[in-house]
């Protein structure tokens, strides 16, 4: 009886396979599958990722980075020193004197400090008022700077540096009745910038507009005509 | 294995799995839908896969489980909203009933006897007789022991046997 079942198993198994239909897998199903495994073309071109990415890179660092970079200085003499006059100027305009003294009684100690000797000085008038002298130490040199205010609040700021590696640039000169300084616009001030004998001066303001440049001109003649500077030692 | 490797052997097998699963939806559109299916499975799993081993018995797997896990799910769901009642606590080896309309035609009773057994039974023999898939690879696709698959086997082809002499019969 188990000899006839089996044999009637074989016998069915044989004939399923050889019987039983079989179904082929469609072409188009073929390709449905080969198309869902392949992932989509991107519609962006395969170098954009990087460069995006290093791009954003770069941007952090960069962010992170710039408040760390030493600032970019001027390689001329004249520019470096014109930079560190505004400078002192905003310094004094936003912090005020360190060392605020009256002339000329303290005419003396200042020119001992600064190793500038000023043998007539501008002591303000009705419209430029006398604030303070004060020795300043700019770009490893001694000098000296007297800060005056107009009627309007400006603060004009005067600075007398050895001025041996000043070079007045020509192209900038203007006229002013019977002198040629220099105008120089650096940092959102203005600068008139002259030399007396070896001395470098400076002369900075922030009136930058039309109107408060002649004015400007005014201070600068006033300053100029008064003040006599000259190296002590 | 590489994707591309991997993707050419699987692809190796479309016809068994199609056929395979003809015979389990007894729908051609159901039966695309469920190879894609287990195709995109087999990749999305592929890691899981061991080199060495049975690649053909791991995408037969995928394709059961699949067919067990949605359709069945989904016939069962047909039978609630049309009936009302759930109808899962059916005999597991219950027969399964004629073939509706939509279905495929049979094209002889060796088919149609075929579709009228049992999944577990129609899946036995569809692996063993008409694959010629080792017992233990069938074992591994049905997740059961091998001496399970051979009683299996054994009451698959009793039953096709009796539904065969109806048949002639008639």
């Amino acid at each position: 009886m188990n000899d006839h079942v089996s044999d009637a198993d074989e016998h069915l198994g044989r004939r399923l396979a050889a019987e039983l239909p079989r179904y082929t897998a469609p072409a188009s199903l073929r390709v449905a599958i080969v198309q869902a495994l392949d992932p989509a073309p991107s519609r962006r071109p395969a170098w954009l990722s990087p460069l995006l990415a290093a791009a954003a890179t770069a941007m952090v660092l960069a962010m992170v980075m710039l408040p760390l970079l030493p600032r970019m200085v001027p390689s001329d003499p004249s520019d470096q020193m014109l930079r560190a006059v505004v400078s002192e100027h905003s310094r004094a305009l936003m912090w005020g004197s360190r060392q605020s003294q009256v002339i000329p009684a303290a005419l003396p100690w200042l020119q001992e400090q600064s190793g500038i000797e000023l043998s007539s000085t501008f002591v303000g008038d009705d419209l430029l008022t006398f604030v303070s002298a004060e020795p300043v130490y700019l770009l490893r040199q001694r000098g000296l700077a007297v800060h005056y205010r107009d009627t309007d609040g400006h603060l004009i700021t005067y600075i007398a540096l050895p001025g041996g590696d000043l070079k007045v640039p020509d192209r900038s000169r203007v006229q002013i009745e019977r002198y040629r300084p220099a105008l120089v616009r650096d940092s959102g001030f203005v600068t008139w910038v002259w030399k007396q004998r070896d001395v470098a001066c400076f002369l900075v303001s922030d009136m930058v507009s039309t109107d408060d440049l002649e004015r400007f001109k005014d201070y600068f003649v006033r300053v100029r005509a008064s003040t006599e500077p000259s190296l002590a030692y | 294995m590489a994707d591309t490797e991997f993707q050419r052997e699987a692809l190796q097998h479309l016809n068994a799995l199609y056929n395979f699963a003809v015979y389990l939806t007894r729908n051609p559109p159901e039966a695309d839908d469920l190879v894609q299916e287990t195709y995109l499975r087999a990749f999305r799993f592929s890691h899981r896969f061991q080199p060495g081993t049975h690649l053909r018995a791991w995408l037969f797997q995928i394709l059961r489980n699949t067919f067990l896990t949605f359709y069945r799910l989904r016939e069962r769901e047909a039978a609630i909203a049309e009936d009302g009642v759930p109808d899962w606590d059916t005999p597991m080896f219950h027969d399964t009933p004629l073939d509706e309309g939509s279905a495929m035609e049979a094209h002889t009773d060796l088919e149609r006897a075929m579709r009228r057994l049992p999944e577990e039974f129609r899946t036995v023999l569809l692996l063993a007789e008409v694959e010629g898939m080792p017992l233990e690879e069938v074992a591994r696709v049905m997740a059961c022991p091998v001496g399970t698959v051979k009683s299996r086997i054994f009451r698959a082809k009793e039953r096709l046997r009796g539904l065969l002499k109806d048949y002639d019969s008639k």
